[in-house]
């Protein structure tokens, strides 16, 4: 086992937990299961696309030659991401929860609209752009960072750097600001939440738009590896929930740990020669069916019982 | 002399004569039975009708003739439907028995698996691959399709019951794809793209899409659903699916009174997942090729659209909602990728507005409109009469609330009719002669109820009567209550005591 593979398992690991921390925390504080999560994915992705291909000329002629050129564009095409993210967050919240969110069985029907939406979002992308695969600019370039003697590609290295930043603003803004504090209410009792004055829906609104947004900007930091397409958002929408299911639903940190461990499996599965890349998911399902026989709430989740 | 007298008799109300009832109770009773078991084909119910006062025969249960109606007219309509038309009418008959089982999974077992159509493809490659590689008769199939099919269950039953809900649903959605991901690794397959075909099948390999066989392919699949629908009957409405609704509603209690609630979970399960095998089966030799797409995430999403749109738990719902989407999904195929966008927003349409699928609509706007309608009673009565709309919708009798708007609109034109000058009229002669609108007070007041109507108790020596007024319980066997400890001297006083407390009550109502 290399350096390189643990960056690699690093870079895989951040981008896992920027979507499994969003359906974590839906899950937890308004008690619904995101299927649109993936969608929410695939269109940051569209969204960067086209606030690239819009600005960029214009951004590219105006810094000829700049250093500051790099991180102009990165940051755009994140802004744009995140933004078409979080608006497409307030989509789900104005389709699949305002409307049922006080009526009975939330809990389906909430997933069941979102897997709708989700259907639906994937078959609009298809039609509007084509089923072609295509690339963001690329960023970073395909430099090597050697640090500490391991080669690290500049993506790779950007990559976790800016979920880094993004997770801890996002968990302090929980932690620190007064909405934080209503979510974080809710979460533990959002009955005794709503009696003591804590709108569901005023608060539910930027939980919506928050996941939506750190989707998108999952969807920016891997497209840097992966390319856009409509059905993008399928994979990393299983592997999101298969890790905020590990790590227990509800709970942040258990998912950054399930994040953490499920990449770590995901690059080593990669480099072991009779399990392979095809393996992965293989491998991955019967880690988490193994996790979750033992501990059936997953890493973090408690049992209904013992939280009572 | 006395003379006799001649009574008159008038007729009294407007019915004319008095209605012969002719109940017919026999015709009621006879109704056909199943043979070999004793129940009956129509739940037929003997009423009385209050309107037209007739003894009536009613199905009280009107879904077995719109199943009739719907099946049957689609296999009556299908011999003269284009070759394109009937397909879609086989795809339809085959997703819709593997939805109606996998309705009994969730809705009777209470299991939210999306393990189906992987049950589904795994029999159906393992029969595929035994008749093709292993030279084994097609009939032979089904029993290998209904035994992987149990295997499959069996194993995916271990985690479930640890394992529960949602964590489980989302665990059973991978599943499909690691069956893909793992056919697609064996080498055999590999060069037919790791699908299995020329599968032997009770369509002759010469009728193979072509009318005759398409015509039987659609025979064998409405037999399949009814076997399918058969299954669901006979373990959703008997003893195993009955100990499961019990522990739906209540499962401390169904445990108190005995009821193994996890083994009949299990036993429906697994029961359902042979059936699923056999689908798989019949699947591989009406198509005689599998391939990996029955394995498609994309796939499985229809077919909970199906499920969702049609109202999950129930088989009706299971077949409607297959109906909508297959037709939108196969019969629309010009439309391209937005027919998907259709069929997902006919899913939110749906889910947002019913509460469990199309098929519990009509009970729902019937709930809803029962509502409204008595909502509307409410404020009418309340407008009028002395019904409080909370008490309205209680009282089942309509003549009571025409009753006590009458007496709210008498009491009102009796309530101006009271003076000091009234009171004194009776005061002076309690008996009469009385005045038109004392006579009309005092008629109210003489036809009370019996609860609380005041009496005068008579009491003391006879030389010096005493006089006290008492109100009745109006129960037989209770004794009348004391209302105060006055006593009056006359009985002319005790007549105007009680005047005046029911006049007093009338001006307080």
């Amino acid at each position: 086992m290399d350096l390189a593979m643990i960056v690699y398992a690093l870079n895989l690991s951040a981008i896992y937990a920027l979507l499994a921390i969003g359906i974590s925390l839906l899950w937890s504080s308004i008690g619904m299961m995101n299927m649109a999560h993936g969608a929410s994915f695939a269109v940051a992705g569209y969204g960067a696309l086209v606030a690239g291909d819009l600005l960029l000329p214009g951004i590219n002629a105006a810094l000829q030659g700049s250093a500051l050129l790099p991180l102009v564009t990165f940051v755009v095409l994140l802004a744009a991401g995140v933004g078409s993210g979080a608006l497409f967050g307030v989509l789900i919240y104005l389709l699949a929860f305002l409307p049922i969110h006080d009526k009975a069985n939330f809990a389906v029907r909430g997933l069941i609209v979102t897997l709708a939406i989700n259907l639906a979002t994937v078959q609009a992308l298809l039609w509007w752009f084509g089923p072609r695969q295509q690339a963001l600019p690329n960023i970073f370039g395909f430099g090597r960072l050697n640090l500490l003697g391991v080669p690290v590609r500049y993506d790779q290295a950007a990559t976790i750097l800016a979920t880094a930043v993004l997770l801890s603003v996002v968990l302090s803004w929980l932690r620190l600001s007064r909405k934080g504090l209503e979510i974080r209410a809710m979460m533990q009792n959002a009955e005794g939440a709503a009696l003591s004055g804590i709108s569901v829906r005023r608060t539910a609104l930027p939980v919506m738009a928050v996941t939506g947004a750190m989707a998108g900007a999952a969807a920016v930091l891997l497209s840097q590896t992966v390319y856009v397409s409509p059905g993008a958002g399928a994979m990393p929408l299983i592997k999101g929930m298969i890790i905020a299911l590990l790590g227990g639903l509800g709970s942040v940190p258990g998912a950054a740990v399930a994040a953490l461990l499920i990449g770590a499996l995901e690059a080593a599965t990669g480099v072991i020669p009779f399990l392979g890349q095809r393996m992965v998911l293989l491998v991955q399902f019967g880690f988490i069916i193994l996790v979750l026989i033992i501990r059936p709430r997953g890493i973090g989740g408690l049992l209904d019982e013992t939280r009572k | 002399m006395t003379k006799a007298i001649a009574p008159v008799f008038h007729r009294v109300g407007n019915r004319r004569h008095e209605y012969v009832l002719v109940p017919q109770g026999g015709d009621v009773w006879r109704r056909a039975r199943l043979p070999g078991v004793g129940r009956h084909w129509l739940n037929w119910r003997g009423t009385y009708n209050p309107r037209t006062l007739q003894r009536e025969r009613r199905l009280a249960d009107k879904r077995p003739l719109w199943w009739l109606l719907g099946l049957g007219g689609l296999s009556a309509v299908a011999p003269f439907l284009p070759d394109t038309l009937l397909q879609v009418a086989v795809i339809f008959a085959v997703f819709a028995a593997i939805n109606v089982i996998w309705t009994l999974i969730i809705g009777a077992a209470g299991i939210l698996s999306f393990a189906t159509m992987a049950t589904v493809g795994l029999a159906g490659y393992a029969a595929a691959a035994a008749n093709v590689f292993w030279g084994v008769p097609w009939p032979l199939m089904f029993p290998i399709g209904i035994a992987v099919g149990l295997v499959t269950g069996g194993l995916l039953a271990l985690p479930s019951t640890r394992i529960d809900g949602l964590y489980y649903a989302l665990l059973t959605i991978g599943l499909a794809e690691i069956c893909r991901v793992s056919i697609s690794q064996i080498r055999a397959l590999a060069p037919a793209n790791s699908s299995i075909n020329n599968v032997g099948s009770f369509i002759p390999q010469d009728w193979y899409l072509q009318r005759p066989g398409l015509l039987l392919g659609f025979a064998t699949a409405m037999g399949l659903l009814l076997l399918a629908l058969l299954m669901f009957r006979l373990v959703n409405s008997e003893r195993l699916g009955l100990q499961l609704q019990a522990a739906r509603e209540d499962e401390e209690f169904s445990e108190a009174v005995g009821i193994d609630y996890k083994r009949a979970r299990m036993a429906v399960f697994l029961l359902a997942s042979a059936a699923l095998g056999f689908i798989g089966a019949y699947y591989a030799m009406l198509y005689r090729s599998i391939s990996l797409s029955v394995f498609s995430l994309d796939q499985m999403l229809l077919m909970f659209a199906m499920i969702v749109i049609g109202g999950m738990g129930r088989a009706e719902g299971a077949v409607i909602g297959t109906a909508i989407v297959v037709v939108i999904d196969r019969a629309l195929i010009d439309l391209g990728p937005l027919r998907i966008i259709l069929i997902a927003g006919v899913m939110i349409a749906v889910t947002l507005t019913t509460h469990r699928g199309l098929a519990d609509a009509r009970q729902q706007f019937r709930a809803w409109r029962n509502r409204i309608k008595s909502e509307r009673r409410a404020a009418r009565t309340r407008k009028g009469g002395d019904v409080m709309p909370e008490e309205a919708t209680e009282i089942a009798d309509r003549q009571l609330h025409a009753y006590r708007r009458f007496d709210k609109r008498l009491r009102d034109r009796l309530k101006d009719m009271v003076t000091p000058e009234l009171i004194a009229e009776h005061a002076a002669a309690p008996l009469g002669p009385h005045s038109d609108a004392l006579s009309r007070v005092l008629n109210y007041f003489r036809r009370g109820e019996m609860p609380d109507k005041y009496a005068i108790l008579q009491d003391g020596p006879p030389e010096a009567w005493v006089y006290s007024v008492l109100a009745l319980s109006g129960e037989p066997g209770m004794p009348p209550r004391v209302v105060d400890d006055r006593s009056y001297a006359t009985r002319d006083e005790a007549y105007h005591a009680v005047f005046l407390l029911r006049v007093n009550d009338l001006l307080e109502s």
